[in-house]
């Protein structure tokens, strides 16, 4: 996926969460955005996504402009898959319909053909004794990866993921970075926020540090890794992979 | 719901309902047997037809109203959550003003000022909704109506913006998010309040026999001024009542089970 932004601003209030962002890559397969916790990661991930407009700036993806118009975003939403933090699941419905209903509502599929695709993917994740449970019968790694199912469901040009398993223990947070692996390796276009390090140098072919709203740096993983070029990445890389 | 390690022992459980029967027999009994008047249920017998058309009409208030105050809170809750100042300070001042009153201020208020002025009654004889039943359905489904819309307005708010950005992200549009999403869940957590309303309007709707509609509890008094006969009047009253607000509580928790899930 090619993503063109230029001088993105988004702001809170008087707090700029995107501060003049530009970001500018091209036929980048899973690009991973890093940094510190308010930085902006998700903020980005938003405007990325379509869930909201920029207050100034460009946006162009894979050829397509994000203007502020909410009619083109929710078709630019319609179009990509998202997994958030947490709470992604509809409360009410059961894991397959959590799957079935924006098939059948969105993508205009009969009854029918949401429920073979829900089951297919249901299949593919181990999820299959569990499409009748309502979200809250499920532990916090089986949501995700229903999560993940129903992102993916609709065949989606790029997912969009934000710390998708930043909320799990390390056990679960392993089983849905498997999956998000598997979901790489077979092709997908995928853009996410982790802070888990090992799995962005893995996974990802690019990655980006983004700071106080701006990009600090960004460049091929074993790169950025490897030889980080400004003081600031160096210094949150060693932070947080002391340990690791 | 109690888990089943969570129950009582089966012999106390009996006992105590035991007890308690027993309580509300003696209760019974102690009332009625200090009641000095004689039976006189061939007098209420008598009265039974006028007593049979007040229940009939206040179930059709009741009917009426319940519809009317369900379009009342739609109107509300959406004036309230609207981009247009004028209309949501509008809505809000609308809601605390019909909160803030007596039912019964708003019944004598909004009869002899708005619906008996003669150009009003005229125009609304025109469209064949002047009678007095109309009227007072329309005041009551007012009243119900402003507060069921703060119910509603309630559920719809507890619901966390993280569904909503969910259903949007989803690829929902605005009124997807609200049909698959929002309302669902709100209506679920507010069922058992919006139960309690309905069941509050069909009581309250003796109050219209002030502005002169005959209903249920209007026709009882008037059996009871007619023939001084007290109990007879009541005891068929209560049970008119209960026959309406029962098989509503009922409804309501039917419907509460069909949309349990846990949260
Ligand atoms: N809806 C909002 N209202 C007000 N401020 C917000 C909102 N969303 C984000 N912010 C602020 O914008 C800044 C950037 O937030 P953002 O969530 O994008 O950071 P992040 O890089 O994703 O952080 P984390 O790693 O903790 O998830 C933060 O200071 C945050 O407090
Ligand atoms: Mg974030």
């Amino acid at each position: 996926m090619d993503i063109d932004a230029q001088r993105l601003t988004r702001r809170y209030g008087a707090l700029a969460a995107l501060d003049g962002l530009s970001l500018e890559v091209e036929r980048v397969k899973v690009l991973a955005l890093i940094g510190p916790s308010g930085g902006g990661k998700s903020t980005l991930l938003r405007v990325l996504g379509g869930l909201e407009g920029a207050d100034e700036g460009e946006v162009s993806i894979n050829g397509t402009v994000l203007s502020a118009d909410e009619r083109q975003l929710l078709a630019w939403r319609r179009r990509n898959g998202f997994l958030f933090q947490q709470f992604n699941l509809f409360p009410h419905l059961t894991a397959r319909r959590n799957i079935t209903l924006p098939l059948e509502k969105v993508h205009g599929r009969t009854a029918a053909e949401a429920e073979r695709v829900a089951d297919e993917s249901l299949e593919r994740f181990g999820l299959t004794a569990h499409g009748h449970k309502l979200p809250a019968q499920l532990s916090g790694g089986q949501q995700q990866r229903v999560g993940l199912a129903r992102a993916i469901a609709s065949g989606p040009e790029i997912l969009i993921l934000d710390e998708p398993t930043s909320a799990l223990d390390p056990e679960m947070t392993a089983e849905v970075l498997e999956l998000i692996g598997e979901l790489a390796a077979g092709g997908q276009d995928i853009i996410l926020s982790t802070h888990e390090m090992g799995f962005a140098r893995a996974v990802a072919g690019h990655v980006a540090f983004i700071a106080a709203g701006k990009v600090a740096e960004h460049g091929p993983s074993g790169e950025l890794f490897a030889a980080p070029k400004e003081e600031m990445t160096r210094r949150f890389l060693s932070k947080v992979m002391r340990f690791a | 719901m109690a888990r089943r390690s969570e129950r009582a022992p089966l012999g106390l459980d009996l006992l105590l309902g035991l007890v308690l029967a027993a309580m509300v027999c003696a209760l019974f009994w102690w009332v009625f047997s200090n009641l000095d008047t004689a039976w006189g249920w061939s007098r209420a017998w008598d009265f039974r037809q006028s007593l049979w058309r007040g229940w009939l009409v206040t179930l059709e208030l009741s009917a009426g109203a319940l519809a009317g105050s369900c379009v009342v809170a739609g109107l509300l809750v959406a004036g309230q959550r609207t981009r247009y100042r004028s209309l949501r300070w509008f809505s809000r001042a609308f809601v605390e003003l019909v909160r803030g009153m007596p039912l019964l201020t708003l019944v004598l208020i909004g009869y002899y000022v708005v619906f008996a002025q003669s150009q009003v009654a005229g125009l609304l004889d025109r469209f064949g909704v002047g009678s007095k039943l109309w009227t007072g359905a329309a005041l009551l489904s007012v009243f119900t109506g402003a507060y069921l819309s703060e119910i509603l307005r309630g559920g719809l708010e507890s619901i966390p913006q993280g569904q909503i950005d969910s259903a949007r992200a989803v690829g929902f549009d605005r009124f997807q998010v609200f049909r698959w999403v929002v309302m669902p869940q709100a209506l679920r957590r507010v069922l058992p309040a919006l139960a309690g309303q309905f069941v509050s309007l069909v009581k309250d709707s003796s109050l219209l026999s002030v502005i002169g509609v005959q209903e249920f509890t209007a026709q009882a008094r008037a059996f009871n001024s007619a023939t001084y006969g007290g109990i007879e009047a009541f005891l068929p009253l209560a049970a008119g009542y209960l026959l309406l607000t029962l098989p509503l509580a009922g409804v309501a928790h039917a419907m509460e089970r069909h949309f349990r899930y846990q949260m």
